[in-house]
């Protein structure tokens, strides 16, 4: 009786353990920008948002998801040829920011993210982007629409 | 006449408890089964005696316990530990893991919005008319008495579908879509706040993509897309640009709602007199906005397209 007493306590300490480890372990603030729109202000001021967020918080305690599709594209699309958007997006790759872009979109579009995107690694991209920014809510990211 | 008073409550009450002595009990057992008065009297102290006894049947186990020998109190206060350790261990997991509140409540998500069946003109078995998927059936089969039972109400703002231009003979009616599968592991609120040709196109593009991608990867997934304001020339039989492309989608996936605002159909209808009709199997919510909360709080994944 005694030795199932304490199997018991140590089965209960150990799964307290884990779940305290995933409750405090990680602290980082966990968002997603969502950008479907391709209006050259408006991207500008979504990376502002990006930028002051990641600046407020601290880049070591926030993990940024930017998830494009649509017309959002456009964004690296411009960053191509545009410097301003350019130096932004490097700025915010170096703050640890993911830009991911949409599959869906680059085959309904036709587009060749090597060629028609700033920087896009096959790593950046999902099979949808409206499925992605609903995955990461479901992982806890915090949706915010700039 | 005065065996009441020769039997005060004090010894009844030690009558019916079993406290007194033998002898006099079997004298007291004697005037009882004379007396009816008396007889009564016990009869109801006993129902008392036996009902405390009953309530007060867990208490009495401790001392048992705590006779059971030297080492008991340590192991009640282990057992207390291990309370309070799954105690902390439940505040952890219910902190930790959010499960989904359709898994676990059914019926806040079946829960019919008061004002959704307004839309339901028109529902036939869609489960027969369709070779839907087999674990989309018995949700059909779910839906089916609710939309029935409200079908009568159906008011004049849902066109009847023989009256909506974009609905071809040979096509079985569109089922509403409101009642969400418990078991969808992922739900979407699609906000759709555009208006003009272009972005609604590509926001159909957007829906259409993801409900495929769902499709693709096998995930049982239920996607609701919200309409409001402007949005609403979307699902209006006489200002919607994509009735047939809607209509396709709705036959194409079953996982798919419309839901269009109560607020911004009333305000039409206020304000420029518009009776507003929505295409076959569009819903109703009371307001787009509650509806984009009340989702969020039940732990749907939000989009804004």
């Amino acid at each position: 009786m005694r030795k199932l007493l304490t199997l018991t306590m140590l089965a209960v300490l150990t799964v307290l353990g884990t779940g305290c480890a995933t409750m405090f372990g990680e602290d980082k603030q966990k968002v997603v920008y969502h950008i479907n729109y391709n209006d050259e202000k408006q991207l500008n001021a979504a990376l502002g948002n990006v930028k002051n967020h990641i600046n407020a918080i601290g880049k070591d305690k926030i993990d940024v998801k930017v998830v494009m599709h649509g017309a959002g594209l456009d964004l690296l699309k411009i960053a191509n040829t545009d410097l301003n958007m350019q130096q932004k997006v490097i700025g915010l790759k170096k703050d640890g920011v993911a830009f991911q872009v949409c599959n869906n979109t680059l085959v309904n579009k036709k587009m060749d993210y090597k060629n028609d995107l700033f920087d896009v690694s096959k790593a950046d991209i999902v099979p949808s982007g409206v499925a992605e920014v609903a995955n990461l809510q479901q992982k806890g990211y915090v949706y915010i629409k700039p | 006449m005065n065996q009441e008073k020769r039997y005060s409550d004090e010894f009844l009450n030690a009558f019916v408890d079993n406290q007194i002595a033998a002898e006099e009990k079997s004298r007291a057992y004697v005037e009882i089964q004379r007396d009816e008065a008396l007889n009564r009297q016990v009869c109801e102290l006993r129902k008392l005696h036996d009902l405390v006894q009953l309530a007060y049947r867990e208490p009495p186990a401790p001392p048992a316990h705590a006779a059971s020998g030297p080492d008991s109190g340590r192991a009640r206060l282990r057992f207390g530990v291990a309370a309070s350790f799954l105690l902390a261990l439940g505040i952890v997991l219910g902190t930790q893991i959010r499960i989904p509140e359709s898994a676990t409540t059914p019926q806040t998500v079946l829960t019919p919005d008061p004002v959704a069946p307004r839309a339901v003109a028109n529902v036939s078995s869609r489960q027969s008319a369709l070779p839907t998927r087999p674990s989309k059936a018995e949700v059909a089969v779910a839906s089916e008495p609710v939309q029935t039972a409200v079908a009568p109400t159906a008011n004049l703002q849902q066109a009847p579908a023989g009256t909506t231009a974009a609905a071809p003979a040979e096509l079985a009616p569109i089922a509403a879509q409101r009642e969400i599968p418990a078991n969808a592991q992922t739900k979407v609120l699609i906000h759709l706040a555009r208006d003009d040709a272009t972005q609604l196109s590509q926001a159909l593009d957007d829906i259409e993509g993801v409900l495929k991608h769902y499709r693709n990867i096998h995930l049982n997934a239920h996607v609701e897309v919200v309409v409001n304001g402007k949005g609403l020339e979307l699902v209006r039989t006489d200002t919607s640009l994509f009735a047939g492309r809607i209509q396709r989608l709705q036959r194409e996936y079953d996982n798919l709602t419309f839901a269009a605002c109560q607020n911004t159909i009333d305000r039409l209808a206020r304000e420029q007199g518009i009776i507003v009709r929505l295409l076959p199997g569009v819903i109703t919510i009371d307001s787009g906005m509650a509806e984009i909360m009340r989702r969020q709080n039940q732990g749907w994944a939000y989009l804004q397209v």
